[in-house]
C-alpha cells in the first residue's frame, strides 16, 4: 500500500464515522436556548410572552413536549412562583419574559431571590442589539436595572453565545450560595442561525469564580477545640442547611455534641420540630428561649445563615460574651454583622461531615433543659391563650389545627406579615423544605405564585398557603394561573381587615395612631369562583374542622377564607433595633 | 480618615465597571479616584481605586463584596505604605508675550516636571508623583496662570517581589482579610 492510499484509506474511515456523518445541528439563538435549558434539567419555565421574546416563545412551540410553561397573569408572578419551585424542588427555576416592563416587572422577584439565595436563571427579552440605548418601544437597560440585585447578569446579542452563556447561568445560579442570574436576551440574537453547530457542554468550573465547597482542615481543627471545650454551645442553623441537603449530617452532629439547635426562620424544618436537640425558631418573634438563652451561650455555631438583623436585634450586644463559630460558603458572610472567632468557609453539608469526627460525643443535658423552662412561659403566656381563645377565631388556632390535620407534613408558603410569623410558630414542620416564605425582602404578595411554583416542584406534596388579606390583594390576579394550570393548590387567607403587622408596630410604637392600614376587602370567594376556584368562608370555631378538611380534601386548587381576630397581635417580639434579651411576651 | 489603594483584578468583560462601583455606592462609599487598564496578562484588566474610609474593618468587608462579583479574580486591599503609586498631571500654563517667564530649570530639577506641549501663548507641563508633589507643584506653578488642570486617578503596584497578577488565579485573596 503506498503512502497516499493509506492515507486515502483512513480518511474514508473517519468519513465513516458517526461523528462525522451527524448533520451539523444550525438552530436558531432561540432554538439554542431551548436546547441548553433541557440540557440542564429544565421541567418547567414561567413566564408571560411579549414582543421582543416573540421568537423565544415561538421556537417554545416545537418544545412543549420537553419543557411545561406556566403563563402567569404578570411577570412578578412568574419569578415568584419560580422561586417556589426552586425551594421545593432544589433546582434553578427558569422565567422567561419580555423587555421593558416584562423585565422590570421581574425585579422585585430578583431581589428577593438574592436576599433568600434562591436559584434562579431569568431570561429577559430585549430589543434588536442595534437598537440599543435609543430609547426604542420596550427598552430598558435591564442589565443596569438588575445588577445591584442579581448575583450575575449578561447581554446576549449572538446567537453563538447561547449555549455557553446558558451553561454558565446555570452553574452561577445553582452553585456556592445560589441566586438570581439575568440574561438579556436582543431580538436578534433570538432570530439569527449560529454560525456553527449546536454543541452544549455544561460549565463546572470559572477561573474567576470558585466557592469553596470543601473547608480547611486548620479552620475545623479550630472549631472542633472550641465546641469540644464548650459548657454552653448552642448552634444556630438557617437555610444554608435545607440549600446543601445537610439536614441528616445537623441532626448527627448535634446529637453527638449533645447540643441544643435553634432555626432562623428561612431555617425552619431542617430539622424536625419534635427532635430533642431542636429548641425552637430564633429572631424577631421567635420563640422565647431561644432568644434569651442566646445571651448564656458561650460558643455559639451559625451554620449557614447570616445573622440578619431580625435575627440579632441589636448587633452590638448580640452575643458578645460567645465565641463564635461562622460555618458559611460565602466568605464575604464572614464579619459582615457578627466577628467570628472561627470562621469555616464551606458548605454545610462537607462542613458538618468532616467536623462530626473532630467533636467529642457529649452530654449537656443540663444546658439543653433551662429552654424547657423558657418553653412553659411561652406556652402559659402566650400559646395557651391564642389556641383556648374565646370570641374570633386566633390565626394560631388555625395554623394549629391544619399542622394536626396534615400531620406536619404539608409544605407550607406563608405570604409576608402576622401570619407568616403565626404559620412559622405553630406548624409542626416534620420533613425538610416545608417552610417557604419571602425572608429576607419580605415580599408581601409572594405567597400564591410560590404556592403553585412550590406545587409544580413538589407536586407529591400537600401545599397549603397562609395569606394575609392585604398580601393576597397584591398577586390576587395569579388565581388565575392556578385555575388554569388546575395545580390543588390550597390558599387560606386568615382575613382579620386590616394590615395586621403595620397596625400592631402602629399600636405599640406609633400610640395607635392607625394610619391607612385597614382595608375594604373584596368577597374573596365570590372572586376565586370568578376565576373557577372552589371555596368557602369561616367565621366560627366550630366550622374551623370541618372547613380545613373540605380545604385538604379537594383534589382542586380551593380557597378557605378564614375571618381572624381583628386586632390580634404577634409575641413574643424583640422591638426592631433591641437586644435579644429585651423580647416582649406581651 | 485613612487612604485605602483596592486593586481589583477582573476578567475584561463589558459593562464590568457598573458592577464594581455599584458595591461602592450602596454603601456609600466615595470613590476618590480609579484607573482602569489591562495587564500584562491578556484579557485581565486591573482596577486600582482609593478611597477614604475611617475604619479599617468596613474597608475588609467592601473588599470580600467586591471578590463576590462573578469576574472578579482577585482583590487586593492597601494602606500606602504597602504599595508604590503615582498619579499624573497636567498643567495648561499662560505664557503670555511679556508675562513672567517660565523658569523651566526649577520645573525640572526641583519639581521633576517636564514641559510636554509648546502652544503660542501657553505650555502643557506633566508632573509625575503622589498627591503631595503633584500639590507642592501646583502652588509653585499657580503664580503663573495655570488654564487647565488634570489629574489621572492612582496607578499602584504592591511592593511584594512578584507582580500580583502572577498570583492569579489561585484562591488565595479572601484570606488575606480573615
Amino acid at each position: 500500500m503506498t503512502m497516499v492510499a493509506a492515507q486515502d484509506a483512513a480518511a474514508l474511515e473517519e468519513v465513516q464515522t458517526p461523528a462525522q456523518t451527524e448533520a451539523p445541528r444550525i438552530l436558531s439563538g432561540a432554538q439554542a436556548l431551548m436546547e441548553s435549558l433541557i440540557a440542564e434539567g429544565t421541567e418547567v419555565i414561567f413566564g408571560y410572552p411579549g414582543g421582543a421574546i416573540m421568537p423565544t416563545y415561538d421556537a417554545l412551540f416545537d418544545y412543549t413536549d420537553r419543557l411545561d410553561h406556566i403563563l402567569v397573569r404578570h411577570e412578578q408572578g412568574a419569578g415568584h412562583a419560580a422561586q417556589g419551585y426552586a425551594r421545593t424542588s432544589g433546582k434553578p427555576g427558569v422565567c422567561l419574559v419580555t423587555s421593558g416592563p416584562g423585565g422590570t416587572n421581574l425585579v422585585t422577584p430578583i431581589a428577593d431571590a438574592i436576599i433568600d439565595c434562591t436559584p434562579l436563571v431569568c431570561i429577559i427579552g430585549q430589543v434588536k442589539s442595534t437598537l440599543l440605548g435609543t430609547d426604542a418601544f420596550q427598552e430598558t437597560d435591564i442589565i443596569g436595572v438588575t445588577t445591584p440585585v442579581c448575583k450575575w447578569n449578561y447581554q446576549i446579542t449572538n446567537a453563538d453565545e447561547v449555549p455557553a452563556i446558558i451553561a454558565k447561568a446555570f452553574y452561577i445560579a445553582k452553585s456556592g450560595k445560589p441566586g438570581p442570574v439575568v440574561i438579556d436576551f436582543t431580538r436578534d440574537a433570538q432570530v439569527s442561525l449560529m454560525s456553527k453547530s449546536y454543541e452544549y457542554k455544561k460549565v463546572e468550573t470559572l477561573a474567576s469564580y470558585k466557592p469553596r465547597v470543601i473547608p480547611k482542615d486548620e479552620h475545623l481543627e479550630r472549631a472542633a477545640q472550641l465546641i469540644n471545650n464548650a459548657k454552653k454551645p448552642y448552634i444556630l442553623f438557617g437555610q444554608g442547611v435545607l440549600i446543601s441537603g445537610a439536614q441528616e449530617e445537623l441532626k448527627a452532629f448535634a446529637e453527638k455534641t449533645d447540643i441544643p439547635c435553634a432555626s432562623t426562620l428561612l431555617g425552619l424544618s431542617a430539622m424536625p420540630i419534635d427532635h430533642p436537640n431542636y429548641v425552637g425558631w430564633l429572631g424577631m418573634h421567635g420563640n422565647y428561649g431561644p432568644n434569651v438563652l442566646t445571651t448564656q451561650a458561650d460558643v455559639v455555631i451559625a451554620i449557614g445563615m447570616r445573622f440578619d438583623d431580625r435575627v440579632t436585634g441589636d448587633a452590638t450586644t448580640y452575643i458578645r460574651q460567645a465565641k463564635v463559630i461562622h460555618i458559611e460558603i460565602d466568605p464575604a458572610e464572614i464579619d459582615k454583622i457578627i466577628k467570628a472567632d472561627a470562621p469555616v468557609v464551606g458548605d454545610a453539608k462537607e462542613t458538618l461531615k468532616r467536623l462530626l469526627p473532630l467533636v467529642k460525643t457529649n452530654n449537656h443535658a443540663t444546658w439543653r433543659n433551662e429552654f424547657k423552662k423558657y418553653d412553659l412561659i411561652e406556652d402559659q403566656k402566650i400559646t395557651q391563650r391564642e389556641l383556648n381563645a374565646d370570641g374570633q377565631i386566633k390565626m394560631a388556632e388555625v395554623v394549629n389545627m391544619l399542622s394536626e390535620k396534615t400531620k406536619g407534613e404539608a409544605c407550607v408558603i406563608a405570604d409576608v406579615g402576622q401570619h407568616q410569623m403565626i404559620a412559622a410558630r405553630y406548624y409542626k414542620f416534620k420533613n425538610p423544605r416545608s417552610y417557604i416564605a419571602s425572608g429576607g425582602l419580605g415580599t408581601m404578595g409572594f405567597a400564591i405564585p410560590a404556592a403553585f411554583g412550590a406545587k409544580k416542584g413538589a407536586p407529591e406534596r400537600e401545599v397549603v398557603a397562609f395569606i394575609g388579606d392585604g398580601c393576597f390583594q397584591m398577586t390576587i390576579q395569579e388565581l388565575g394561573t392556578i385555575a388554569q394550570s388546575g395545580l390543588p393548590v390550597k390558599l387560606i387567607i386568615l382575613n382579620n381587615n386590616y394590615l395586621g403587622m403595620v397596625r400592631q408596630w402602629q399600636q405599640l410604637f406609633f400610640k395607635k395612631r392607625y394610619s391607612f392600614v385597614e382595608l375594604q376587602n373584596p368577597d374573596f370567594v365570590t372572586i376565586a369562583k370568578g376565576f373557577g376556584i372552589a371555596g368557602h368562608t369561616c367565621s366560627d370555631r366550630e366550622n374551623l374542622g370541618e372547613s380545613l378538611d373540605r380545604l385538604l380534601q379537594s383534589d382542586k386548587p380551593y380557597l378557605l377564607e378564614v375571618i381572624v381576630e381583628k386586632e390580634e397581635n404577634v409575641f413574643p417580639m424583640v422591638p426592631a433595633g433591641a437586644a435579644v434579651a429585651d423580647i416582649r411576651l406581651d | 480618615m485613612t487612604t485605602y489603594t483596592i486593586c481589583v483584578f477582573t476578567e475584561n468583560t463589558f459593562g464590568l465597571l457598573n458592577k464594581i462601583t455599584v458595591i461602592f455606592t450602596r454603601r456609600r462609599i466615595n470613590i476618590e479616584s480609579l484607573t482602569v487598564s489591562e495587564t500584562e496578562r491578556q484579557g485581565v484588566s486591573r482596577y486600582t481605586i482609593t478611597i477614604k474610609h475611617d475604619k479599617r474593618e468596613e474597608v475588609e468587608k467592601l473588599v470580600r463584596q467586591i471578590r463576590k462579583v462573578v469576574e472578579v479574580l482577585a482583590v487586593f486591599g492597601y494602606l500606602d505604605d504597602e504599595i508604590v503609586y503615582n498619579e499624573i498631571a497636567l498643567f495648561k500654563v499662560a505664557t503670555p508675550i511679556g508675562g513672567k517667564p517660565i523658569d523651566i530649570e526649577t520645573i525640572n530639577k526641583i519639581y521633576k516636571a517636564w514641559v510636554v506641549y509648546w502652544g503660542l501663548d501657553y505650555v502643557v507641563i506633566e508632573k509625575a508623583g503622589n498627591e503631595s508633589e503633584i500639590l507642592d507643584f501646583f502652588r509653585y506653578i499657580k503664580s503663573y496662570g495655570i488654564l487647565e488642570f488634570v489629574k489621572s486617578g492612582r496607578v499602584a503596584v504592591g511592593k511584594t517581589p512578584a507582580g500580583l497578577v502572577e498570583y492569579l488565579p489561585e484562591e488565595v485573596h479572601w484570606e488575606y482579610y480573615v
